[in-house]
């Protein structure tokens, strides 16, 4: 019995192979359909980043954006303070040349008096 | 011990050397009582950087900028006190007698002295000259409602100043240097 058993399995679980017509089917079905892709490896394939280049892309903008404006700023101070600086200077020569010109005024009529004062001249 | 007996040498030496030579520079007072009177008061501080700086943003195709970049080419200070007041003798002589004071140091001659009754003022030009040069200009102006000093310090270009006629109304003082100084005071 227990050979009628054996032998009986044997016979339906015997490799069978498939026909030409399954093989053709199941070739056409593969070319018409091709099989799913990963997630991970459809987003690289679009040219997506990650979330890190990101951050780091955004951080470095940031920094220069930062620096730029700073430098910026410098330079505008630096500007306020040579102007002022050239406002300074000609104010002080004008002040010098008013007060040279008081001596002068001075001076030229001393001159003018001693001039007056001396016969024949 | 021989390092150190040079070393000790040099480092009372080298202050005492920095005394003895003359200094152009004029220690101005706060005359901060003088400020809170006054209408208008001028208060100037340049110094080396200031002037460099000021300097560059003089513009060399302006006849007046041109002149006065030449002027200051060689000057390591300007400093400036005046104050203007609503009424006669507003400040006292002894404001100004402490800076006068100083220019009886060695080093200032006094260069011109004008006392003009007309104006009332009174104009002093001191020089400190270094190797026939020039190395400080002091001027102290008093008048019965302003008082002025004018401290300028560094290679100081006379001939230039005088070229300064015409910009600010830089008058022409004939200003020899080989002459004797204090040609007595207008009346």
């Amino acid at each position: 019995m227990s050979q009628d058993i054996e032998s009986g399995m044997r016979a339906a679980l015997r490799p069978v192979a498939p026909s030409d017509e399954f093989s053709q089917k199941l070739l056409a079905q593969v070319v018409a359909d091709p099989p799913a892709r990963s997630k991970s490896f459809r987003l690289v394939s679009q040219g997506a980043r990650p979330l890190g280049w990101w951050l780091t892309a955004s951080l470095a903008a940031s920094l220069i954006l930062a620096v730029g404006i700073q430098q910026h700023l410098q330079e505008q101070r630096l500007r306020q303070s040579g102007l002022e600086a050239r406002r300074e200077v000609l104010q002080a020569l004008q002040v010098t040349s008013q007060k040279l010109n008081l001596a002068y005024e001075a001076v030229k009529s001393q001159s003018t008096s001693l001039a007056g004062e001396k016969p024949g001249v | 011990m021989r390092k150190y007996t040079v070393s000790l040498l040099i480092a009372l030496l080298v202050p005492a050397l920095a005394c003895a030579a003359p200094n152009p520079k004029l220690a101005m007072p706060e005359f901060a009582g003088l400020a809170q009177k006054a209408t208008e008061s001028v208060t100037i501080t340049l110094d080396t950087a200031l002037l460099a700086m000021a300097g560059k943003f003089l513009d060399g195709n302006d006849p007046q900028d041109a002149a006065t970049k030449e002027v200051i080419k060689g000057l390591r200070g300007i400093y400036v006190r005046s104050y203007t007041f609503d009424k006669d003798s507003a400040y006292q002589q002894a404001d100004i007698d402490a800076v006068r004071s100083q220019l009886s140091a060695p080093g200032w001659t006094r260069l011109v002295e004008t006392r003009s009754r007309k104006t009332r003022a009174n104009v002093d030009i001191y020089i400190m000259i270094d190797k026939d040069q020039a190395v400080g200009l002091a001027l102290i102006a008093s008048e019965p409602r302003q008082f002025t000093i004018v401290n300028i310090i560094g290679a100081i270009d006379l001939d230039k100043l005088h070229k300064l006629e015409g910009q600010f109304g830089v008058p022409k003082l004939d200003i020899d240097l080989s002459k004797t100084p204090a040609q007595g005071p207008a009346k």
